[in-house]
This record gives C-alpha cells, structure tokens and sequence, in this order.
C-alpha cells in the first residue's frame, strides 16, 4: 500500500493514463456538447439561455470540489508532512481557479438574459469571487515564498481557513435573499431537474472531470520531475 | 435548423459566448501545461545525458522517475 504512494510508482502510471484520457477525451467532448447544445430541450421559462448551464453548474462544482480536496489536502499534510499531499494540492490549485473564474464568467453571461444584469454583488456571486481570491492567495504562497517548507505551511493555512467559504457558498442562496437560484440538483432529496436536462449536464460534468484529470497529471508529472531534477546531483 | 442553433430566440450570443470562452480558457491551459511538461521533461532528459556514462547508468537504475522521464523524451523527439 505505501509503495503504491510512492512518487516512484505513481510516475509510471501517469504516462499510461494520461494517454488512455487523450484517446476517449474527444469523442466524449463531441457527444456531450451535441447533446447540450442540439438535443437537449429548451426551458420553458428560461428558453435556450438555459443551455449555459451544462458549462456553468460543471465549472461551479468543480471550483468548489477542488477546493475542498485542497483543504482536506492541506489539513493532512499539517498533521503528516508528506511531501506528496503538497505537490498533489499544488497540482490542484490551478485547476480550480480556471474553473471559479469560468464558474464567474458563464454565470454572468446568464445573469445577463435570465436577470437582466451581468453582475450584482449577491451572496453567491460575491462568495464565488472569495474562493477566487483563496485559491489566488494559495498558488501566490507557492509562487512568492521561496523556502518550500515556509510556502507549504502558509498554502495549507489559507486553504484551511477559506475552506469555511465553501459552505457559506453552498448554502448563501438559503440563507440570504438572492437573484440566484436555489439548487435544482440535490444529493440528499429529490432533484427538480427533468432528466432530459440531468443527462446532458452530467455529461458535461464527466468530460470536463476528465480534462481536470487530464491537466491535474501533467502537472503532477512536472512537479515530480521539477523536484527529481533538483535532486540529481544528490542521487 | 442551423439559423435556428446559432439564433437560439436571440440567446445565441449568450449561449455560444459561454461555450466559447470555456473551451478556449481550456485550450490555452491545455497547451500551456503540455509546454510546461515538455520543457521540464527535455531539460530533465538533457541533465542525464550530459552526465558521464557511469552516472548514468547508476541513476537510471536508481530512479524510476529518471529511466521514464528520458525514454518518454526520446519518444516525443
């Protein structure tokens, strides 16, 4: 089990998968905007602009599920050190402030049609740009701060504390009065999406999940080698 | 049909800019990653190489890291 951690043997199945996500990425994609754009129906209140949603709720999502991994990451490796925690949160961190500013953007473009305004400063909007400013100040920790140790330290406190804006992100639109919208999709109860809508959107979610993936291993891969490049001289 | 996909009752500009603006924000991140790895994978490589061949040889037995590093630089060139 420890060697399966070890940076040794995961580097030798980064090659394999990164190749395996390559060959099936493109007929996915292809498949899942067919679907999003052509043969998904309109909404009956919102009409096409409803479409947006397939890229909107997958990027939301991902911004807020990486941010949590990134928490849990960095909470791990305060209690453990190990080096690999932090360069698998490293790896993250990009990631997930591509998709919250995307998250940002897609939605504003559906403010636009279905409230009449691209921005207002509500609470999920305004909690949104936070996370945006944590994940910011996490990957600056890493950039600015020179001593690794020191960097890993601060990285992991600023994902430990902004992790308290994720639930106030997830439940900003129960507990303030906002233009946004409650959630359609829940895990506990029932859904208010019909399924012609579910599947698209899943399907969207499933394809951008393996371009994280896809991205998430080549970075991983370059900090491995960054990190092995520094120690040749010792080996 | 086409007139139709690309109006969509005049949230066509909203829908498509949407579109656009993720897959192109992907793109870019996509290329500028695969750069990113070439580059540390082919300054890598050419650190081993320029070692003498007795080194070599004991780091590419040490380090697995190294041996799949080189040979997935040598495939690419």
């Amino acid at each position: 089990m420890i060697k399966f951690f070890n940076i040794s043997s995961i580097f030798v199945w980064i090659e394999k998968l990164i190749n395996f996500i390559n060959s099936i990425f493109f007929i996915l994609l292809l498949i899942a905007i067919s679907i999003a754009l052509i043969f998904s129906p309109a909404d009956y209140l919102q009409g096409d602009s409803v479409r947006i949603m397939y890229v909107h709720v997958p990027a939301a999502w991902i911004a807020l599920g990486s941010f949590s991994s990134l928490a849990l990451l960095s909470f791990l490796n305060f209690i453990f050190k190990i080096k690999n925690l932090s360069l698998i949160s490293k790896s993250i961190a990009p990631i997930g402030l591509m998709f919250t500013f995307l998250a940002i953007v897609t939605g504003s473009l559906w403010g636009r049609p279905t409230w009449g305004t691209f921005w207002v400063w509500d609470a999920r909007i305004t909690s949104m740009v936070i996370l945006a400013f944590f994940y910011f100040l996490f990957i600056l920790s890493h950039k600015l701060i020179l001593d690794e140790e020191k960097a890993n330290r601060i990285s992991s406190l600023v994902a430990i504390i902004g992790f308290i804006n994720v639930p106030i992100i997830k439940y900003s639109v129960d507990w303030w009065n906002t233009l946004h919208q409650p959630a359609s999709i829940k895990i506990t109860g029932s859904s208010t999406i019909h399924s012609s809508m579910m599947l698209p959107l899943l399907l969207m979610f499933f394809v951008l999940i393996l371009y994280c993936a896809l991205i998430f291993l080549m970075k991983y891969k370059t900090e491995i080698i960054r990190i092995k490049k520094k120690n040749l001289k010792r080996l | 049909m086409i007139k139709d996909l690309i109006y969509m009752n005049g949230y066509g500009i909203f829908v498509w800019l949407s579109f656009f603006i993720t897959f192109v924000v992907c793109g870019v991140v996509y290329l500028k990653t695969y750069k990113t790895l070439k580059k540390y994978e082919k300054e890598f490589a050419s650190e081993i190489q320029e070692l003498s061949n007795e080194r070599k040889k004991i780091i590419l037995k040490k380090s697995r890291v190294a041996s799949q590093a080189l040979s997935s630089y040598k495939e690419t060139i």
